[in-house]
């Protein structure tokens, strides 16, 4: 393992590296601020603060989660388990690392630090964020909730988050990220690293509401060890400056199973780079990387996919299917395939295009109007169905889906 | 005695399909009540007859008109036409993927009274679940309820799902686009039932389009028109059925030749 000093080294030469995808930020124009952890109850939180959690699903009341985990800016205000349950621990990040000396193993492993400035500047400039343990054969039924709100303007939220479904643990935790819409220019940094080990099950499900001034470079890497699966829902349907993520999943055990679901609402003039990696490293790996883009208004959009088989007898699937319902926006899909072994099947479907006009026909023949039509249409279209997905948390993004073409439809 | 006025007047159609001509100046009516059978070979023109009556912007009229109650309808939108109490089962229908049969049958037919929410179109969950199912069942397709529409599913299935919905919209008539092919005995029996339900009734107008003696005898069609080259080539009785089918379209073929 490398020690500390050669992980800010690395990071040092990375500081001026851009990312390979996405646009390149500079990232002088905003500030960084230094972490502190503040302890705040729940109550204390204004009535904008709640309005704001509960539209990206946050249950402020905190009844039917087992643990909760809320950070504003760099301030973590509240990480606690609030309902009793044996083997679940949730942590902010710093203070797990002072807790635990062998967290320090689980720090930059899953994600390089010299991967580009992003992951870079995050190691040099302190860092908070969540720790989520669940120990070895626990099983976690209801979801740990976390919510990262950026609410200083021209600030970088700089979060590390570090999640472990130890063997035979069962895990689920879903996620809203917002900034309030009156928020100039911040970025959100968020470095992510799951293990998901032997036996684990992990589900990771994202709702968004960012704002049109923010940009977002989560960075995230993820290890699923035999028999491990991991399934990740990220529905962001707000819009932003600019979004670039890339989620890049190893599936390092025989028969570990990975799905990647990814739901993109684009509307004004966003610019969203999104999709992930899933690289199939063992017998019997299996996964599918799936993504529903819609774009409205003068947003953009990369849609990208890529599956690695690396060993004989590994089976994936890719889907990048985009909606354009503007003149005005694009889509583009990037499939990819990367075979390097015999025995590998791995296969893809894009699509890109406007909404049939026999699908609006046939609709329309049934009494609809043409804009009811082009709703149902477009609601199908993302209706995204995670089978391994709790039925909760299907509804998590469900009820966002609905609520944001109620909005803009 | 006078004549009661048709439900629909077609009246020297002719409709072109990217600019090649298909209907070359049809003349039909269609009684309130009544089941009517349109034939032809392959290409004739009868499926371009029930989408142009349906408005499918590909089928441009260009000469005639479509009286439906006394007006024309050439104007009017697809979606018009069907809140007027038209409606058309689709042969070969689309996928609508993420949209379920049941969660689409409850937004679309007044009978299941979803529609009269404001926001139908969102509703979670629709409010007519029991007799929903009891009509699937009856028409044999419950298994279909909660599958993505048209995804897959059988040309059986999609025979019946197609009449569910055109019947649950109520339509004062019914375009059915060869609502027997692809079935089995079954089916068949099913399809048949529930078209001979509503022939009793009398509330619907049923112009069925087919190739099959059954479901025609069935029905008791009342008139048959067979269309050749675009062109009405005969108006009669069921008593035509026996000659097509053992000599097919040959004489029409002859006749239409002649007059060409």
């Amino acid at each position: 393992m490398a020690d500390s000093d050669d992980i800010k080294e690395r990071a040092r030469r990375a500081l001026d590296r851009p990312s390979v995808f996405g646009d390149d930020l500079d990232l002088s124009e905003y500030r960084v601020e230094e972490t502190e952890e503040r302890r705040l109850d729940v109550k204390e939180l204004t009535d904008e603060d709640r309005m704001l959690l509960e539209e990206v699903g946050f249950d402020v009341g905190q009844r039917s989660v087992a643990g909760s985990f809320m950070q504003f800016d760099n301030e973590s205000v509240l990480a606690d388990v609030m309902i009793k349950q044996e083997g679940l621990e949730v942590l902010p990040t710093r203070r797990a690392l002072e807790k635990y000396d062998w967290l320090e193993d689980y720090l930059w492993r899953a994600v390089p630090v010299d991967a580009d400035k992003y992951t870079a500047l995050s190691e040099l400039h302190g860092y908070d964020g969540y720790f989520i343990r669940a120990e070895e054969g626990a099983k976690i039924e209801m979801p740990v909730q976390t919510c990262l709100v950026i609410k200083k303007g021209r600030s970088i939220q700089n979060v590390h988050n570090i999640v472990i479904a130890e063997q035979g643990a069962e895990l689920h935790i879903v996620t809203g990220c917002a900034t309030p819409s009156h928020v100039e220019r911040a970025l959100h940094l968020g470095i992510s690293e799951f293990y998901v080990k032997r036996d684990a099950r992990l589900t990771f499900t994202m709702v968004h509401k960012w704002n049109e001034a923010v940009d977002v470079r989560p960075r995230t890497g993820v290890m699923v060890d035999t028999n491990g699966v991991y399934v990740s829902s990220y529905a962001i349907l707000s819009p932003v400056k600019s979004l670039q993520t890339y989620p890049k999943v190893h599936l390092v055990g025989r028969n570990a199973r990975a799905d990647l679901y990814t739901v993109v609402y684009g509307t004004g003039t966003s610019k969203y780079d999104v999709g992930g990696l899933l690289s199939l490293e063992a017998r019997g790996t299996r996964g599918k990387v799936i993504s529903r883009t819609i774009a409205t208004d003068q947003s953009q959009i990369i849609a990208r996919g890529e599956l690695q088989g690396r060993v004989n007898g590994v089976r994936a699937r890719l889907e990048c299917n985009g909606l354009l319902l503007s003149d005005s926006a694009g889509i583009r899909a990037v499939p990819i395939l990367d075979a390097s072994a015999e025995g590998v099947e791995l296969s893809h479907e894009a699509t890109v295009g406007k909404v049939g006009a026999d699908q609006l026909n046939y609709l329309m023949s049934r009494g609809l109007t043409e804009d009811e039509a082009t709703s149902l249409i477009v609601r199908g279209f993302m209706h995204l169905k995670a089978p391994d997905l709790p039925p909760r948390l299907q509804k998590a993004i469900d009820d966002a889906v609905r609520m944001t073409l109620e909005k803009g439809l | 005695m006078s004549t009661p006025e048709p439900l629909m007047q077609i009246m020297g159609l002719r409709v072109e399909v990217r600019g090649v001509p298909i209907l070359r100046g049809v003349d039909m009516e269609f009684e309130r009540g009544k089941v009517y059978a349109v034939l032809g070979p392959n290409a004739s023109g009868k499926s371009t007859l029930a989408k142009t009556v349906m408005g499918l912007p590909e089928y441009e009229v260009k000469g005639g008109d479509i009286l439906f109650e006394g007006d024309s309808i050439l104007d009017k939108s697809i979606t018009e036409r069907a809140r007027m109490g038209i409606a058309y089962a689709f042969q070969t229908p689309p996928t609508i993927p993420g949209v379920t049969l049941e969660e689409f049958i409850c937004r679309i037919c007044p009978e299941y009274l979803c529609r009269t929410s404001e926001d139908y179109l969102m509703a979670e969950q629709c409010t007519c679940r029991k007799e929903l199912y009891d009509d699937f069942d009856r028409l044999g397709i419950g298994n279909l309820a909660g599958r993505d529409l048209n995804d897959g599913f059988s040309g059986g299935e999609m025979k019946r799902s197609e009449l569910f919905q055109v019947l649950s919209m109520r339509p004062k008539i019914m375009f059915l686009d060869e609502p027997d092919s692809g079935l089995d005995y079954d089916s068949l029996k099913i399809v048949g039932r529930e078209l001979r339900a509503i022939r009793e009734e009398k509330s619907t107008t049923m112009v069925v389009i087919s190739h099959h003696r059954y479901i025609l005898e069935f029905l008791e069609v009342d008139k048959v028109y067979i269309l050749q080259n675009g062109r009405v080539v005969y108006t009669g009785d069921m008593s035509v059925i026996p000659e097509l089918e053992e000599k097919g379209y040959e004489r029409f073929l002859a006749e239409t030749a002649a007059t060409t």
